[in-house]
Order: structure tokens, then C-alpha cells, then sequence
């Protein structure tokens, strides 16, 4: 177990450096220079070009990129040129507001899709099932900009129960992360109905049902534990999916996340901002990706990490 | 002034302590004091709480308010100094040493009380006794050096205002002298966009996440990207705020704003979409404060390319368009056709003869210029420079196909878009531009001279006049400067200029005595709180 971390974690060091070295070059390709962008339509060259050496950025591309990787090895990132502020702490912020929304969702998702799913397999083609089977396919196609955009006008214009944007209260978490639970809610039906479906038909649950075993018991103790995997790495991807890519709900409903501020920094060609938030994507992805293949092993003891 | 309504709120004071001890009848306290231009519910306050109710209606009430763009930083000096968050920030936390006054156009004492050239490249500017900063330590000469040199040190966006200084000098607490390489008459029109810092600290790290002013409020917290807040400063050296608290909040998101503000959520926005605005003002709980704004909608020619070397299609191209139908169909609410290369609201614009809609004088200066079978061409934008930018490119294109000139719209992103505006790598360019300072020389000088060479467009006789402007302290001489300069540009067709911008400002119907100001630096020092 423990070689198998550590090949594991070096694996991930690899992954990084690529996803690196590929930003770093991508940011740079892309036309457009943070100088001139920050001193608006109406500097000269000169000024911009003072700005530029003000930034570090009239290094040469090899200098840049050595100065680069020494730097993030530990762990500093420099400055951000648009923010004017420490890339680490921003990052940090950002990913933890995202981080709380990400885990919010999940937790709806996983409180509404688990019951419906259940209940959607063990009444398999009743009107139920076929319900359930609809709502969750609306739930996966309803893009969440329309979505949130919805709630706004429902829940905060009309109702005025919720506040329509910021992040300030608990109240303010509701409405975007049951707007990105929503599609999670759909695949995570649909998911663990068909999954329950395919094992209550394996030998062992006869089985176990032969032997006299109460049905919530067999649904519990046999039939959850093995449709859990794919559900748990489903779980993990989506994890991985909602801290990059929450950035339209997070725009909809002004939630300061790691996404908005990607986004805001490509479009200000902030390289130390890009490159570190793009960092901290991967590397959280990776380590939620590890902790899914761990898991794997608690839940099905046949499957020995190698 | 300031002092003027210092002695006012003193005076105001005597009047509620003789009301107080009887010598003053009920009658005539509230003659006096409505003579002094308070409303009557507050005068009627005054005349039944004495000191207490004066002392409370200085300071009480919270504002939320949503700007158009996301702060950022709150270092008036930096990278992000001209940006609009930064500079509402700075204007009610910092100040600086002269205030342009929206309504006479003219500059007005601040944090100086006096300026003036002392030969032809030094302006002295003698600055206000007795101003303290938050801290309690007191406002000196030293403090406007350093922060004029920290300004020009950094290299940002107001950098280039100051390229010619070569001395900021304090020769006494109260005085500091700018010497410049070159006559520079725009010293004092600069000195407006200029904030001061305090001396030292501004050199410590993290002094502009919680920053020590000397405005109408004073820093308390700023929770990045979600909202800032201010208080009421007690210290402040004029006319202390009416509302105690100002939360600036980030609302990204058009249709969530509109939301918050509608639902009473947050009392301010500005920067809505046009289509936005027709719901908005039947709600009678809101108002909306237009004004003519610093900004406007433009179309250079690239005059280094053919065929708009030729100023027979430069013209052309301006005469095939209908601008008053666009107006009226596209920019109802939001903006209205120009009259000169800048708005009629920045120092320096002279109204000119507009070209008109004329497609067979455009098709016929085309035929001379040889080119009666039209021509191919483009025209570079950013969606979201400005309101239904999209629509009026789009309309363009068509008029412009009118008369035989095929233009392909190239949509592009706004640092792609930079990258060839700067290297002059284009036929046409379509963008709106804000005169930060409000005067000529910010936008004409920087951009249309020959050295300047921003548009390919060269002339003698207008690099003269512009830097001749920007040479005189005579306002009088500078503005006759600016009329030829104005009327070069509109008749050599360096340009299409269709539109000067409104800035639209929705405010809770409890906000009274807001100014619309036409640089969308919105400020709330000087408003009151309806009950």
C-alpha cells in the first residue's frame, strides 16, 4: 500500500510538471502581452515596455521558464501582475470558496440521487422508475447558466427568500450548489439505479437472500457495496470536474471561485496566476483521483493495488 | 469651499446651542437654519434633539452599492490606478489636490488650496493647513512627493500624465513645486486623476490591503472579490459624509444585479445594459441619473494603408452612414450622435458640421478617389466595448455595403485585438475610449500626433497645435488650441465619430443629492438618506 502511494505521488510529480511546462508555453503562445493590456489602448510602447521590465517579463522565454520551475519546486509563485498580490494566497482563497460550493453540491447531489436510484431500481418500470428516469435526464440536459439564472428570478426576485449573489452567508451557498447539483443529481440517478439493477441479479445476492437475510439487509450489507465503485469514481471525476469547471455557475451567482479566477487571469494574461491556478486544478484532481483508487480497495477487498 | 462649509456646519452648531438655551425662538432657528440651504425635516430634527440629531444625521445609514467592474487593488498608483473600482475607492478613502467641479467644468481647490506656474516648467502648489490623516499624523508636502514619485517609479496607467517631470520638490511643509522638462500647462487638470498616500507607510508591504486615508471615510474591511466597506471618517476636513457605511459588493452577473437592485438588496448600480433600462425606470421604487459621460464610441481608418490614404474615402465612409437613425433605433437611453472627436463634456471640444447621411456623395467621392467598383476591407472590435456594440458594427457593415464597400467584421479578444491595434495591423478599428481626465490633451495629444502613430495618420500642423495645447497654463489659449485641433481632425476624416456614451446611474429612490458625474467615479460623500 504504502509503495504503491509513493509511486503513486512520484507519478503525480510527473503529471504536474507536464501540465506545467504545457501552460507555461500556452499562456506565452497566445497573442496579446499583460503590459499593454494593463496600461490600456492609449500607452506607447515605451511606457509599456517599462511596465514589462517592471514585471520580469523581458526575460528571455528559458530564462523565464527556469526561474519558472525553481520557483514553484518551492512552492513560490511570485506575484500576480493584475492582482498586485501574492498567486498563492489568492489561489488559496479561491480554491477554498470553490472547494466548500464543490463539496455543498456534492452532498445535495448525493442526499437526492442515492434514494431516488434505489427506489427507481427496486421498482424497476413503474411509473417511478420511469419519473425518475425523466427528471434526471432533464436534470443532466438543463444547462446550469439557464438554470441559475431561473433561480435568481424565482427564488430572489420573486420569492425573495435568497440573496441573488456574493458569498457572504450560508444563505448565499444554497442557490448556486443546488444549481450544480442538479446535473450531478441526474448522472448519480441514473448511475446508481442501473448499477443496483446489474448486481441485484448476481448469484451471491440470490444467495444471500436464500439464506434468509432480510431484503434491507441484502440491499445494504451485498447489493450498495458492489455497485459503489463506479459510483465512487464517478463521484471522483465530478469532484475533480466542479473545482475547474464550476466557473459559469460561480460567474451567475458572483461566488469568488477558483474558475472565475482562471478565467479573469487568461483574459488578462496573468502567467503567474494562470500557471499557479491551473496547478492547483491538477494537483487536486490527482489527489482526489488517489483517494478513489484507495478506496477501491476498502470497499472490494479483491482488488489488490499493484 | 470646503472651508466655506466648514464655517457653515459651525455656524449651524451656534444656531443649535442658542436654540438650545432658549435665546433663539423656535421660528427663527428654523429661518436660519433653511436659510443655510438644511431641508426642513432636518431642520425640524435639529430644533427638537438639539446636538444629538445634528450629530446623527452627519453619520447614520449603510449604502450597498455594485460597481461595473471588479476591484482589484486599492493602490491608486499602480497598474490598476485608472481603473473605475480603484478610483471610487481612492476618492472616498484618499483625496487629491484638486477637484474638477462637473457642473462650471472648472478645477477646484482640494487637498491644495492654491497652485500656480511660476515660470514657464514650474507649477507650485500650496497645499491645505491643518488636514490630518486618519492616524492623526498631519498632511504634508512630503507626503504629495512621495506619492507623486511612487506614481511615476511604478510605470502604471497615470505614469505617462507625469513623463515630463524631472523634479517633485517640498521646499516647506506647505508647498511643493513640479518642475517639468517641457512647458506643461496640463499639470493641474493631471493633478486631478492624482491621489496622495501617506509618505512612509505606502512603502510598506500590504499598506494598500487596509490603507491609512484622509477622505470622507476611512478603510475598514475588504473581503476580496466578494465586498469592501467603508465608514464615515470623523477627521475628515470638510463637510463630514451623511451615511456612516458604504459596502461596495461584487455582483458579476447582469441579471443578478438587476435583481439585487429591484429586490432592494443593494441601493446603487451603474453600467447596465441598455435593454435594462426600460423595466428599471417604471419601478418606482428606483430613479435613474443619466448624463453625458467621458466616454464615446469610435472608427479609426488606418491612414498608412491604401485605400485610406486617400482622404476622399476616409470621408466616404462617414457619409454612408445614417447616425441619427442608429441613435434613435440602437442607443435610446444609452447614447447620442457626436459633434466633434471628443464628448462635449471634456475641456477642449468644439462643436463641428456633422457629415449626414449621403450615399451618393459617398459613392461619388469614391469615383474620384477611383475606386467607383468599391473596395474590401475589415474592421477589428471586442464584443463588450460598449453598448449594442455588436448591432452598430453589424449596421455599419451594411450601410457601408451601400455604397460598395465590402467590410468583414473581425470579433476578436480584447489582448489579440491590443496586440494588432498597437502594431497598427489593421484597416479599420471600432472601439469606445473614456478621456480619464477630462480634458483634450489626455486623448488627442496621445493619440493623433505622428510620433504618437496610433492610427497611421500624420500632419504637421496638428502636432503643432497639439503640443502647443498641452504647453499652455492659459485655459483660454489652450481651448482655442483644441477647437482647430477638433476641427482638423472631424474634416481630414482620421475617424468616424458616431457617438458620445451616457452614463446611466440606477439608485434607490432613498438616495438623495447624488450627482451624476460624467467620469463614472461615482461618489458618495454627499449624499443623504431619505427616511
Amino acid at each position: 500500500m504504502a509503495a504503491y502511494i509513493i509511486r503513486r505521488v512520484i507519478y503525480a510529480v510527473f503529471v504536474l510538471w507536464g501540465a506545467l511546462t504545457v501552460i507555461f508555453m500556452v499562456v506565452r503562445i497566445l497573442p496579446g502581452d499583460p503590459a499593454s493590456l494593463m496600461l490600456g489602448a492609449g500607452a506607447t510602447q515605451e511606457e509599456a515596455d517599462v511596465l514589462r521590465s517592471n514585471l520580469g517579463l523581458d526575460a528571455s522565454l528559458p530564462v523565464q521558464y527556469v526561474r519558472f520551475i525553481s520557483d514553484a519546486v518551492r512552492l513560490d509563485f511570485g506575484d500576480s501582475l493584475w492582482l498586485n498580490r501574492p498567486v498563492l494566497d489568492s489561489v488559496t482563497e479561491r480554491i477554498l470558496a470553490t472547494g466548500r460550493l464543490a463539496v455543498a453540491a456534492m452532498i445535495i447531489a448525493l442526499l437526492i440521487s442515492f434514494p431516488l436510484g434505489i427506489l427507481a431500481a427496486l421498482k424497476q418500470r413503474s411509473f417511478i422508475d420511469y419519473l425518475v428516469s425523466i427528471l434526471s435526464l432533464i436534470g443532466q440536459s438543463v444547462p446550469s447558466f439557464w438554470l441559475g439564472i431561473m433561480f435568481i428570478l424565482i427564488f430572489a426576485r420573486q420569492l425573495r427568500l435568497l440573496p441573488s449573489s456574493g458569498s457572504q452567508t450560508w444563505q448565499h451557498l444554497i442557490l448556486p450548489a443546488v444549481t450544480l447539483a442538479l446535473p450531478l443529481v441526474g448522472v448519480l440517478t441514473r448511475l446508481v439505479r442501473s448499477g443496483l439493477l446489474e448486481v441485484m441479479h448476481e448469484d451471491y445476492i440470490r444467495t444471500a437472500r436464500a439464506k434468509g437475510l432480510a431484503p434491507p439487509n441484502v440491499l445494504t450489507r451485498h447489493a450498495m457495496r458492489n455497485m459503489l465503485i463506479p459510483v465512487i469514481t464517478v463521484i471522483g471525476i465530478q469532484l475533480g470536474n466542479l473545482l475547474g469547471g464550476a466557473v459559469i455557475v460561480e460567474t451567475v451567482f458572483g461566488w469568488p471561485g477558483i474558475g472565475r479566477l482562471l478565467v479573469n487571469a487568461i483574459f488578462q494574461r496573468d502567467y503567474p496566476l494562470v500557471q499557479a491556478s491551473i496547478l492547483f486544478i491538477t494537483a487536486t484532481f490527482i489527489l482526489i483521483n488517489l483517494l478513489v483508487d484507495i478506496s477501491y480497495v476498502y470497499l472490494d477487498p479483491r482488488i489488490r493495488l499493484k | 469651499m470646503s472651508i466655506h462649509e466648514q464655517t457653515v456646519s459651525q455656524h449651524l452648531r451656534e444656531l443649535v446651542l442658542r436654540r438650545q438655551e432658549g435665546v433663539l425662538s423656535r421660528r427663527g432657528f428654523l429661518k436660519a437654519a433653511t436659510a443655510m440651504g438644511l431641508s426642513v425635516p432636518l431642520v425640524t430634527m435639529l430644533d427638537q434633539h438639539g446636538l444629538a440629531a445634528l450629530q446623527d444625521a452627519e453619520a447614520s445609514g449603510e449604502l450597498n452599492i455594485v460597481l461595473q467592474r471588479v476591484l482589484v487593488s486599492l493602490d491608486p498608483h499602480g497598474p490598476q490606478s485608472v481603473e473605475e473600482p480603484t478610483a471610487v475607492i481612492a476618492s472616498h478613502i484618499f483625496g487629491t489636490l484638486i477637484t474638477r467641479n462637473f457642473e462650471t467644468g472648472e478645477l477646484e481647490p482640494s487637498l491644495a488650496t492654491a497652485w500656480e506656474p511660476v515660470d514657464e516648467t514650474t507649477w507650485q502648489f500650496t497645499l491645505r493647513e491643518g488636514v490630518m490623516w486618519q492616524n492623526d499624523t498631519p498632511f504634508t508636502s512630503a507626503d504629495v512627493k512621495a506619492s507623486l514619485e511612487r506614481v511615476i517609479e511604478l510605470g502604471g496607467p497615470l505614469a505617462p500624465l507625469w513623463a515630463l517631470v524631472t523634479a517633485v520638490e517640498a521646499p516647506d511643509d506647505m508647498t511643493v513645486t513640479i518642475t517639468t522638462s517641457e512647458p506643461q500647462g496640463t499639470v493641474p487638470v493631471s493633478a486631478t486623476l492624482f491621489f496622495v498616500t501617506p509618505a512612509e507607510l505606502s512603502a510598506e508591504e500590504g499598506f494598500f490591503d487596509a490603507p491609512i486615508g484622509i477622505g470622507p471615510y476611512q478603510f475598514s474591511s475588504w473581503d476580496r472579490d466578494s465586498q469592501i466597506v467603508l465608514e464615515a471618517s470623523p477627521s475628515y476636513w470638510a463637510e463630514p459624509a451623511a451615511v456612516q457605511t458604504l459596502t461596495f459588493r461584487e455582483i458579476p452577473e447582469v441579471a443578478a444585479r438587476v435583481t439585487a437592485i429591484e429586490t432592494g438588496e443593494i441601493d446603487f448600480t451603474y453600467g447596465l445594459p441598455a435593454d435594462q433600462l426600460p423595466a428599471l425606470r417604471e419601478n418606482s421604487d428606483l430613479s435613474i441619473a443619466s448624463t453625458p459621460s467621458y466616454a464615446y464610441y469610435f472608427t479609426w481608418f488606418n491612414s498608412s494603408r491604401e485605400p485610406f490614404t486617400d482622404v476622399r474615402v476616409r470621408q466616404a465612409m462617414n457619409y454612408a452612414l445614417d447616425l441619427d437613425t442608429l441613435a434613435a433605433d440602437l442607443l435610446q437611453d444609452v447614447g447620442a450622435v457626436a459633434t466633434a472627436p471628443i464628448p462635449p463634456t471634456i475641456f477642449g471640444h468644439a462643436p463641428q458640421t456633422p457629415y449626414g447621411y449621403d450615399p451618393e456623395r459617398a459613392r461619388s467621392l469614391l469615383a474620384e478617389a477611383g475606386l467607383e467598383d468599391g473596395f474590401d476591407t475589415h474592421v477589428i472590435w471586442v464584443p463588450g466595448s460598449g453598448p449594442q456594440d455588436r448591432e452598430l458594427v453589424l449596421s455599419f457593415v451594411s450601410y457601408w455595403s451601400e455604397i460598395g464597400v465590402n467590410v468583414e467584421s473581425r470579433e476578436m479578444e480584447q489582448a489579440a485585438w491590443l496586440d494588432d491595434l498597437l502594431a497598427l495591423n489593421w484597416d479599420m478599428d471600432f472601439q469606445t475610449n473614456t478621456v480619464r481626465t477630462g480634458d483634450a490633451d489626455f486623448t488627442l495629444r496621445r493619440l493623433y500626433t505622428t510620433a504618437a502613430n496610433r492610427n497611421g495618420y500624420g500632419n504637421p500642423e496638428l502636432d503643432e497645435i497639439l503640443i502647443g495645447a498641452a504647453a499652455a497654463a492659459d485655459p483660454a489659449e489652450r481651448e482655442a488650441l483644441y477647437a482647430d485641433a477638433c476641427r482638423i481632425i472631424w474634416d481630414d476624416a482620421v475617424g468616424i465619430f458616431p457617438f458620445d456614451l451616457l452614463a446611466n446611474y440606477v439608485l434607490n429612490n432613498r438616495i438623495q443629492g447624488f450627482e451624476a458625474v460624467p467620469n463614472t467615479i461615482p461618489i458618495f460623500s454627499n449624499v443623504t438618506l431619505a427616511e
